[in-house]
């Protein structure tokens, strides 16, 4: 329907309508919106006095304040302001194994759940792929809940593949960020440990609200399919293992696989990063309205 | 251990091909995966092979060495083991019923002493056993085991035929010399001299016993054409003392004669009883009984109680009317135009006088004066006038009593050499009678008509005509009566023969008749179901001699044969093969359990 994806049936849409994206900073946006700014405004939230000066407005003034102390001051309140929300995709060949398993495809699934949340509470949304096929998707922040067809039109045409470098990547995305606001990154995160952690690393240092999505294959995470002598051969690097696939080496492969999401995990939680991990066996709805808030989503 | 073919070895050249094969068939199978990154630390476990290769499996380690066994058993391993071959001669002769002082017979005691001395061989001591008589002979095939071989020798029956001394030595001889068996072992009441070898153990059981015995019992007419008959005996004394031997003659069951005859000691006499009246079966019986019964009775038959079927053919039939008047005769006479060669295989005796059947008679026959140049004979003739006879085989059943002075032939035909019929009676010109045997019947054949000189007037040719009809009817062993153990010509027209012990035995007409072990009286039967009873007995005064034990004599043997070295080579190649077929199911099943787990797994 709309070429949305199969996950995004109008009931499940219907229930992200209840979400909205939650950020533990205020963020400036660049509008009116749901979102408390670090700006003053107009809105019930409190946030600071000052003196009077000539031309303020007469209603603002707190006469609690001027009959103790005898001084004119102004309540100053918070400017309520749409949130500016990224999306990174990983798009590179990784994402496109195991086959079986559509770990791309849930990937843009689960992106375009987060676009349409935020969309739907009135914020905007930009979503980058990195690496992929095919048109290189750069969008702008878009706004209104309409243009999640838009993003999912475009998004159809992206395909897995290439190789991604992630650090290099996030840095060359950062830079063109001009405001902050709540970043999710999804991948695979089938990497070294260090490039995970310095690539969540640059956006938590750019005061950025980061929740990592990991997405992983129901049958790469047990190693099912891998049987016997098999020549193992990297998708991005085209590094070549050759491996003996037996019972025994498969459970050491999951472990490694598992260690390796607990890693990531742990590295998030020290930094105040919110971490989920979605693996394709798992039902999409169930995942996404369980994890939320792991996803940074509230009710 | 051995291989029959080692060559075959050559094929294990095959592993390296299969080894080949293996590494190209088992190149992994390249799966892309996402990352490598988690499969690293397994290459620490198992670890890649330098250049690339392959770990190699179970399955491949069962191909090498199922491929290793077929090659194996294409050159049929064997292993060598160590046996024991043995020979075990048991006497079953007639003189083996001999009752020992303990009263069990020679037979008895030693078939119990070599059942004991078996017992004592390995359980797999390969061991063959023969008998002495009637003629020497294995029993079977080699039985595997002691025990085997003695239920075999409990099963084996003595006879009331002699042995055969010289065919028993030469066996022993044989047996001992042939490098087969490790030893010998020899159960007898005959000791055994001469070159006996060192792997030759006898058993003797020769106590002696004292002994009376009747040594032939035999019935001649009185004349031609005489009813009466006369009866001769034989008897002997193997005791130490002279003895007075009394013998009872029954006709057909009827006391016909007793006599009394004052019998040296180891001494022997003849007894006549004449003017014997005619009967069917003829008893002679021996008292005193002794240890030793079976001598002590004679059995014989009349000649004349069956006539001899004759088949005359010839173009002068009343050549023929002499032969009618001769008692014991029957017979049909028949013109050469007539006959056909399934006359002669009803007829005793078939006579050609002046032809030559077409193919060779199925069935004894005596041709007189055959015409030349046949194909069948191929006579080679010359006339011959003024006939002296000039020499004659003896002993020979042909001129056996036969004055050839007085017998006179004045026309005839001489005989040249012939292919296969030898010269019996030959004159000044050349071969008179000549006999010979095809195909298991007898032929005579006889330059001069004997038939119109036949009677009285010429006794001579009367004796050599008769015989010629009794060595082609048997007419001769008839007289003297049948020895157990001698084998004998089934007459025309006999379907089966009843043995003394009742036993029934189905026979063809001119084979022979090995089956007269026991003695007593055979009847032997024609289509019509008319019997005709025959004599044997055993006659045999070397074997009823129970009191010197005649030593049976081992040859020299011919060659000299190093030790033999008796080993069984036992072959393996079944147990490779099934060791093989296993094997390839242990793969089959390790190949569909490894299919089954990989179904669907494809990445």
């Amino acid at each position: 329907m709309l070429g949305l994806p199969a996950e995004l049936t109008p009931e499940f849409l219907a229930r992200l309508e209840h979400l909205r994206v939650k950020t533990r900073r205020e963020y400036a946006g660049m509008g009116k919106g749901a979102h408390l700014s670090p700006k003053r405004g107009s809105s019930l939230e409190f946030s600071d006095f000052r003196h009077y000066a000539v031309g303020d407005d007469f209603r603002y003034i707190d006469w609690g304040l001027y009959g103790r102390t005898d001084k004119l001051y102004i309540k100053l309140f918070k400017e309520e302001e749409d949130l500016l929300t990224y999306i990174f995709l990983d798009a590179s060949a990784s994402m496109a194994y195991p086959a079986g398993d559509h770990k791309f495809e849930s990937a843009v699934a689960i992106a375009l759940a987060l676009a349409y949340v935020s969309l739907a509470s009135g914020d905007r949304v930009m979503i980058r792929v990195l690496a992929g096929e095919g048109e290189r998707l750069a969008t702008s922040l878009v706004y209104g809940r309409y243009r999640i067809v838009e993003l999912a039109r475009r998004l159809a045409a992206v395909k897995p593949g290439g190789q991604l470098d992630l650090v290099p990547a996030l840095v060359r995305e950062l830079v063109t960020i001009k405001r902050a606001g709540k970043v999710f990154i999804i991948s695979d995160y089938l990497m070294m440990l260090n490039s995970v952690t310095t690539g969540l690393g640059l956006f938590g240092a750019a005061a950025m609200d980061v929740t990592a999505i990991q997405v992983l294959g129901g049958r790469e995470i047990s190693g099912q399919g891998i049987d016997g002598n098999v020549e193992l051969v990297d998708a991005e690097s085209g590094e070549r293992v050759r491996v003996s696939m037996g019972s025994r080496s498969r459970q050491q492969y999951h472990e490694t696989l598992v260690r390796l999401s607990r890693e990531i995990k742990s590295f998030c939680f020290k930094r105040g990063l919110n971490y989920t991990l979605y693996t394709t066996d798992r039902g999409f709805h169930d995942f996404f309205l369980r994890a939320a808030a792991e996803l940074g989503l509230v009710h | 251990m051995g291989l029959l073919y080692p060559s075959a070895l050559v094929f294990f050249a095959l592993v390296p091909a299969l080894l080949i094969a293996y590494l190209v068939r088992e190149r992994p199978a390249r799966v892309m995966v996402s990352s490598v990154l988690a499969f690293r630390a397994l290459r620490g476990l198992k670890g890649e092979r330098p250049w690339g290769m392959p770990q190699l499996d179970w399955l491949f380690l069962i191909e090498v060495v199922i491929l290793s066994l077929a090659v194996l058993a294409m050159a049929q391993p064997y292993v060598v083991r160590k046996r024991k071959p043995l020979a075990v001669v048991m006497d079953n002769s007639a003189a083996m019923q001999a009752k020992t002082p303990s009263g069990s017979s020679r037979f008895e005691v030693a078939s119990t002493r070599l059942a004991a001395m078996l017992s004592a061989e390995p359980p797999d001591a390969e061991i063959s056993l023969y008998v002495t008589a009637p003629q020497p002979h294995r029993v079977g095939e080699p039985f595997d085991g002691p025990a085997r071989a003695r239920s075999a020798l409990g099963r084996v029956i003595v006879t009331d035929a002699p042995d055969q001394r010289d065919a028993v030595g030469r066996l022993l001889t044989d047996l001992a010399a042939s490098g087969s068996f490790s030893e010998v072992i020899f159960a007898s009441c005959h000791p055994v001299n001469g070159s006996v070898q060192s792997n030759v153990r006898t058993i003797t059981v020769s106590d002696p016993v004292p002994n009376y015995a009747i040594g032939s019992f035999r019935l001649r007419r009185e004349g031609f054409g005489a009813a009466a008959l006369r009866a001769r005996l034989k008897l002997a004394n193997f005791t130490s003392q002279n003895r007075t031997l009394k013998v009872v003659l029954n006709g057909d069951g009827k006391q016909l004669a007793t006599a009394d005859a004052e019998v040296e000691a180891r001494g022997v006499m003849s007894m006549e009883f004449p003017q014997v009246a005619p009967a069917t079966i003829y008893r002679a019986e021996l008292q005193p009984t002794d240890d030793f019964p079976l001598d002590n009775l004679a059995f014989a038959t009349a000649a004349a109680v069956k006539a001899v079927e004759v088949l005359f053919v010839s173009p002068v039939p009343t050549d023929a009317t002499s032969l009618s008047s001769l008692p014991g005769v029957k017979l049909r006479v028949q013109s050469p135009e007539n006959y056909s060669p399934a006359d002669a295989e009803t007829a005793d005796v078939t006579i050609f006088e002046y032809t030559v059947p077409k193919e060779l008679p199925a069935g004894n026959a005596l041709l007189v004066m055959p015409p030349a140049g046949d194909p069948v004979f191929n006579f080679a003739i010359r006339p011959a006038n003024g006939i002296q006879i000039a020499s004659w085989q003896r002993p020979d059943p042909l001129t056996d009593e036969v004055n050839f002075r007085l017998l006179e032939l004045n026309r005839g035909e001489f005989f040249d050499l012939h292919p296969w019929m030898e010269s019996i009676v030959s004159g000044n010109g050349g071969g008179l009678l000549l006999a010979g045997t095809r195909q298991g019947h007898r032929y005579v054949a006889a330059g001069f008509n004997p038939f119109p000189f036949l009677g009285k007037q010429n006794l001579p040719m009367s004796v050599l005509t008769l015989n010629m009809l009794s060595y082609l009817a048997g007419l001769g062993a008839d007289s003297v009566g049948y020895r157990t153990g001698e084998p004998w010509l089934v007459p025309a027209g006999v379907e089966k023969i009843i043995l003394p012990s009742g036993a029934s035995v189905a026979v063809k007409p001119g084979t022979l008749f090995t089956a007269a072990t026991q003695q007593g009286i055979y009847q032997l039967v024609d289509a019509s179901g008319e019997r005709r009873p025959r004599a044997t007995m055993l006659g045999d005064l070397a074997e009823s001699d129970l009191d010197l034990a005649t030593p049976v004599t081992m040859q020299v043997p011919s060659e000299k044969r190093g030790t033999p070295i008796f080993t069984a080579d036992i072959p393996l190649t079944v147990y490779v093969i099934a060791a093989m077929l296993f094997l390839a199911a242990v793969e089959g099943l390790i190949a569909y359990r490894r299919r089954r787990r990989s179904l669907g797994m494809d990445l």
